[in-house]
């Protein structure tokens, strides 16, 4: 170890090297005991600060992680590890070398896993950044009075993982979650490494083992040379000639432009432009290349070019408290605020990916909490979650219209993202509805543009177990049964693909094999639009043997508000259900029908019940009231809400302009 | 060795030296049936040159010992539930058991017990393959192409490299995909791959001399799509196709690719010339393939005949998409004059039978032709029924040709260049993802049961999660490298000329 690194600055022990002299005019050596004793007090005090202060900022630094990600961003990080993929299997492997970067993407894609409990994927991130953060104070030797600045990379890794917004379903980089933490570590420990040569070969060896890193760690290789060379450049731990100095400043800086391109033709999947940036995520879709999202990252590379330039341990006066102590506090406030501005807290985004999880679960009940809960309009996939949840239960005809229909497509707002439902949660709810074929079609449409993942794997094995594709169904759970969190899931269903009759036996798919087992044959395509799809296939078509089947067609036409296709639906409801209570939904619109078209059924004889009259009584008086106001028909609606909003009568008239996407 | 390749190397290396030669277990019970293995190696015969056929036993085992017995000697082999056999062990026993065959015991440790089942043979055929093929490596994707690649693999051995890779030129919207790839004479000096969207063209290698060409001329319905390349001239027939896809909401077929348009043409290479070899109407052209000798061209055609003007072609051919059937047809070509005649049916699918006969591949002495059979359309990688037929080009009889054959679909046949190994593209191991598998065609017309093509890892096709699509042999590697590829992909297609 090179002197000036130890930590023992006591008095009366003269330095070894120049490069820890004190700042104080006169040296150790020259004072008498009494000032020694003074200087004494004075260092343990500073250093008792100085790790204070190191300490505060690892704390806030654990704590803004924890509160961040954890208790903000659960949802976020479930399905983000969702997303992603991980088999201990070789092949997964070798797909992920075939870019530079490739081994540091298959170790983040393996901690990416532990997401699958929040707190506990938060756990390991975090113990990675509290090393790296004492390994970079290691390395570039600064006081802990400056630890603040020495944090701002990790507040950057924390940024990058919560700014992402809708992009959480559009990365490609299968371990982006856990890439950034990773190589950040990997860069700090190599500089730290480097910080710890005595002799020039040994500093030229290690600089030749980063540069050939290349291949497994990629951007993470590249910016260890350089935060070496601006280390050896700014603080060298070890007096060269000048010429040797100059040599290994200049390697590293050199092999960070040479490597790739020594490499470059062993990566035939890689265009020219990418061999400095591979193992970089880039925030692209088919049309929009966002930086929003890539800056934390661009800055993580350039922050620590700058630590070279932070006092040294040593440094008194640069180390004073009162400089320091509001240096760190202005920090971490400017870090918790970024990250605050940062977190991508639109409600729709994390109460869709609750929904998405809760329905995958068959968690009815909470998909329709988290729909009554929402505090404006839905997504368009929030409606369809909602719809299915209440197929499930059986609640159509009495709930569908209590639940808020209105509804848009998602927006990133700091960024133009055109999110396509087909690429979020359209395969799980094509499932829903029994179209097996089309929700493993998306799973494959999607894996082919953002990579595998445990989500489609999962949906492609029940879609194949319903199909009746038990060698398919085998080989899904065959690899999810190497993963560390979906085997039991995986062994659970295994037996079924030996002995196809007992997908009896399991009830969650009782449901979905209904709709499929009565689902007739047909050659269409959606055009890429999950909802308009769905609406135009159930509401056309006419079953009498499944219920539940005929349920859905009934709720469709309705939802289509198309008077021709509801009056069949509604008498084949009524003939399946002979003896039970009509649904109020169903007696709404039948009533409202009646008397839009009397032309078509006479509703006369009919039985409604006295709720239904009533209320399309008062809402036609309400709202010839106000628009006899002059209100236009949006105010109206948006007025009569409170009251009408829960009846199919106000669906018909103001749940308007809905598109799908 | 590829750099990038080092970590699996590594760990397999770790592997094959815990693996060893494990002693054959002593008072194992006898198991009075052949062993559970994946892939399936029992019985099947290979060439003298194959790499090793490792595999993996299913029996719920957690050891497995091989021990495999040839010509003068025998050697064990096993790690876990795998057998892995080192290169140079399977080259050995490969040379002294040619001709002959390969002797497999496998024993199984089940349960703490050891279990041992009825050996297996590997025949070793007194022929060898060629060592290349190549295949389009996708996803069973149906329009997206984000990832697709041209791959070669080193059949004698399990090396494996990209030949083009589209990600090399463009992503996204500026997304490419690559269609097939065709060889002259199983040579790479003159071969070629098609490519759609952004920078599309033809990619052709003349003479070692790679160019891109725009096919599509004003008189043609697209680019050039299936080719074949003249067996002796630089001319390459292509078909030309309008195609779209439709989806089954149920059917296992899962997805239709249809033409409603289709002609055949002939590109000139020398002289950059496209003309028309038929264009029928009424008819749809497909699947041009050469016989050895160059004098004759056999494509596939439907005729289908659009009744309702008032709808559109892509929706009359959805909604009748089942009574798409083609027939295979011969043309005399004169390779002096350029000209086709005496266009007539050899194979007639559709009217006899009410078959679809699609991808015609002729065996390199000419007196045999593959094809693929199915109820109805073009696609039948898409279609479970599809099989494999043999015709006999003298007596116009087919057969189905059984040991290649599964309940699956299977397609895409072609012949070695020995005209000794057939090879198909099939789905039988789960009904979506395609693998080549290799069957024997000995000297008196048998062909014997047909295997995949090996991996060095024996579970890599359930963990991999792409297809390999088109297999074609090749006795040589591409001896352009992908950068030049994307280079030349990245730069204008010269425009093809049209010529009457």
């Amino acid at each position: 170890m090179n002197s000036n690194t130890t930590k023992h600055g006591t008095a009366g022990k003269a330095p070894k090297s120049p490069a820890i002299q004190p700042t104080s005019p006169k040296s150790p050596a020259m004072d008498t005991p009494k000032a020694s004793d003074k200087a004494t007090d004075n260092t343990q005090k500073r250093r008792s600060t100085n790790i204070s202060i190191a300490l505060l900022v690892t704390a806030s630094i654990i704590a803004m992680g924890y509160y961040f990600l954890v208790v903000q961003n659960s949802d976020t990080l479930f399905m983000a590890q969702n997303k992603s993929f991980f088999t201990t299997d070789e092949t997964f492997l070798r797909e992920c070398m075939k870019r530079p970067g490739g081994f540091i993407n298959w170790a983040a894609s393996f901690f990416n896993q532990f997401f699958y409990y929040p707190a506990l994927g938060s756990t390991i991130m975090i113990a990675f950044w509290a090393a790296s953060l004492w390994l970079s104070k290691v390395a570039y030797r600064v006081s802990g009075s400056w630890m603040a600045v020495l944090s701002l990379p990790l507040v950057c890794i924390l940024v990058s993982m919560i700014d992402t917004g809708y992009w959480l379903f559009y990365l490609k980089h299968t371990g982006y979650w856990f890439c950034a933490t990773l190589g950040y570590f990997f860069a700090t420990l190599m500089v730290c490494l480097q910080s710890y040569t005595r002799k020039w070969v040994d500093s030229v060896i290690l600089t030749v083992i980063t540069a050939l890193s290349y291949p497994f760690m990629g951007w993470y290789s590249l910016l260890a040379l350089l935060y070496t060379a601006a280390m050896l450049t700014f603080r060298p731990h070890k007096k060269y000639g000048k010429k040797t100095r100059i040599s290994i400043i200049s390697l590293p800086i050199a092999a960070a432009i040479a490597i790739p391109l020594v490499f470059q033709p062993y990566y035939p999947e890689l265009r020219p432009e990418q061999i400095w940036t591979s193992g970089l995520t880039f925030f692209q879709s088919d049309a929009l290349d966002s930086f929003y999202p890539q800056l934390p990252l661009i800055m993580l590379a350039i922050i620590p070019l700058t630590f070279s330039f932070l006092p040294r341990t040593k440094q008194a006066k640069a180390n004073k408290p009162a400089i320091t102590i509001p240096l760190t506090i202005a920090i971490l406030a400017a870090s918790f605020f970024w990250a605050k501005e940062s977190d991508f807290q639109n409600y729709n985004y994390h109460a869709e990916m609750r929904m998405y999880c809760a329905a995958e679960a068959q968690d009815w009940d909470k998909v329709l909490e988290e729909m009554s809960a929402l505090p404006g309009d839905a997504s368009r996939e929030m409606v369809l979650l909602k719809n299915v949840a209440l197929l499930n239960k059986g609640e159509m005809g009495t709930k569908m219209y209590r639940y808020n229909n209105n509804g848009d497509n998602p927006k990133n707002g700091f960024d133009t993202l055109h999110v396509h439902m087909v690429q979020v949660g359209a395969p799980l709810i094509y499932y829903y509805h029994g179209k097996t074929n089309f929700a493993s079609r998306w799973c494959i449409e999607n894996s082919v543009e953002f990579g595998p993942s445990f989500d489609n794997i999962k949906l492609q094995a029940r879609c194949a177990l319903i199909n009746g594709e038990m060698d398919l169904a085998r080989k899904y759970l065959d690899i999810l049964a190497t993963s560390t969190f979906y085997k039991d899931w995986a062994n659970k269903l295994l037996p079924i693909t030996s002995n196809p009759e007992l997908i009896k036996e399991y009830p969650e798919f009782d449901n979905v094999r209904e709709l499929w087992s009565h689902m007739g044959t047909t050659l269409d395509g959606d055009n890429g639009l999950c909802e308009m799809y769905l609406l135009n296939y159930f509401s056309n078509t006419m079953n009498k043997d499944s219920k539940l089947l005929q349920e859905l067609t009934l709720n469709y036409a309705m939802v289509q508000k198309d008077i021709q296709l509801f009056w069949p639906r509604f008498f084949q409801y009524a003939h399946l259900h002979a003896g039970e209570n009509m649904p109020t939904h169903y007696q709404e619109a039948a009533y409202l029908y009646g008397h839009l078209e009397p032309q078509n059924v006479n509703i006369n004889g009919m039985p409604f019940d006295k709720n239904v009259v009533d209320r399309y009584e008062g809402f036609q008086r309400l709202s010839q009231s106000l628009l006899a106001q002059g209100m236009d028909a949006k105010t109206v609606g948006e007025n009569m809400k409170s009251t009408y909003g829960d009846t199919f009568y106000w669906f018909y008239f103001f749940c308007r302009d809905i598109h799908s996407y | 060795m590829k750099l990038r390749n080092i970590i699996p190397s590594l760990l397999l290396a770790a592997l094959l030296s815990a693996c060893d030669h494990p002693t054959v277990p002593t008072n194992a019970q006898k198991e009075d049936r052949l062993p559970v293995i994946t892939p399936d190696f029992t019985e099947v015969t290979v060439p003298s040159n194959i790499c090793p056929l490792n595999f993996a036993v299913q029996e719920g085992a957690t050891d497995v010992v091989a021990h495999v017995s040839y010509p003068g000697g025998s050697q064990t082999f096993g790690s876990g539930t795998k057998v892995i056999i080192e290169e140079n062990d399977w080259k050995e026993m490969l040379s002294k058991a040619e001709g002959k065959n390969l002797k497999v015991e496998v024993y199984a440790k089940v349960n703490g017990t050891w279990k041992a089942f009825s050996p297996f043979n590997i025949y070793i055929a007194p022929d060898t393959i060629d060592s290349y093929i190549s295949y389009r490596v996708i996803q069973p994707s149906y329009v997206a192409y984000e990832k697709l690649s041209i791959n070669e693999r080193n059949i004698t051995n399990f090396d494996e490299r990209e030949i083009y890779n589209n990600m090399s030129v463009s992503t996204e919207d500026k997304g490419q995909c690559i269609n097939c790839h065709s060889y002259q004479n199983f040579k790479t000096d003159n071969m070629l791959f098609h490519m759609r969207q952004a920078y599309g063209g033809t990619m052709i290698v003349n003479n070692g001399t790679l160019k891109k060409i725009d096919l599509k001329t004003e008189e043609t319905i697209s680019a050039g799509v299936y080719p074949a390349w003249h067996p002796t001239r630089n001319l390459i027939a292509f078909s030309t196709n309008k195609t779209g896809q439709s989806f089954h909401t149920k059917d296992l077929n899962k997805i239709e690719v249809q033409d409603t348009e289709s002609d055949l043409i002939l590109y000139d290479v020398d002289k950059n010339e496209v003309s028309i070899i038929s264009e029928l109407e009424d008819e749809l052209e497909v699947f041009p393939t050469w016989s050895p000798d160059g004098k004759t061209l056999y494509f596939c055609s439907a005729k289908f005949e659009y009744k309702n003007d008032s709808i559109a072609k892509e929706t009359e051919m959805i909604q009748r998409y089942k009574e798409v059937k083609y027939n295979i047809y011969a043309a005399d070509f004169n390779p002096d004059t350029k000209e086709f005649s005496n266009m007539h049916v050899i194979y007639n699918a559709a009217d006899s039978l009410g078959k679809s006969a699609t991808l015609p591949r002729v065996s390199p002495d000419g007196r045999h032709l593959l094809f693929a059979q199915a109820e109805y359309g073009c696609f039948h990688v898409w279609h479970n029924d599809a099989d494999i037929y043999m015709l006999d080009l003298k007596t116009l009889k087919a057969e189905p040709v059984k040991n290649v054959n599964s309940d699956r679909s299977e397609s895409y046949p072609t012949w070695s260049s020995n005209g000794r190994w057939i090879m198909v593209d099939s789905r039988r191991q789960d009904g979506n993802y395609t693998r080549p598998y290799i069957a024997y065609y000995d000297r008196q017309g048998k062909v014997h049961k047909a295997f995949v093509l090996p991996q060095k890892d024996p579970n890599f096709y359930t963990f991999y999660l792409r297809c390999f699509n088109r297999p074609e042999f090749m006795v040589e590697p591409v001896k352009v490298t992908p950068q030049e590829f994307a280079k030349k992909a990245k730069e204008d297609a010269i425009p093809a000329k049209y010529a009457k």
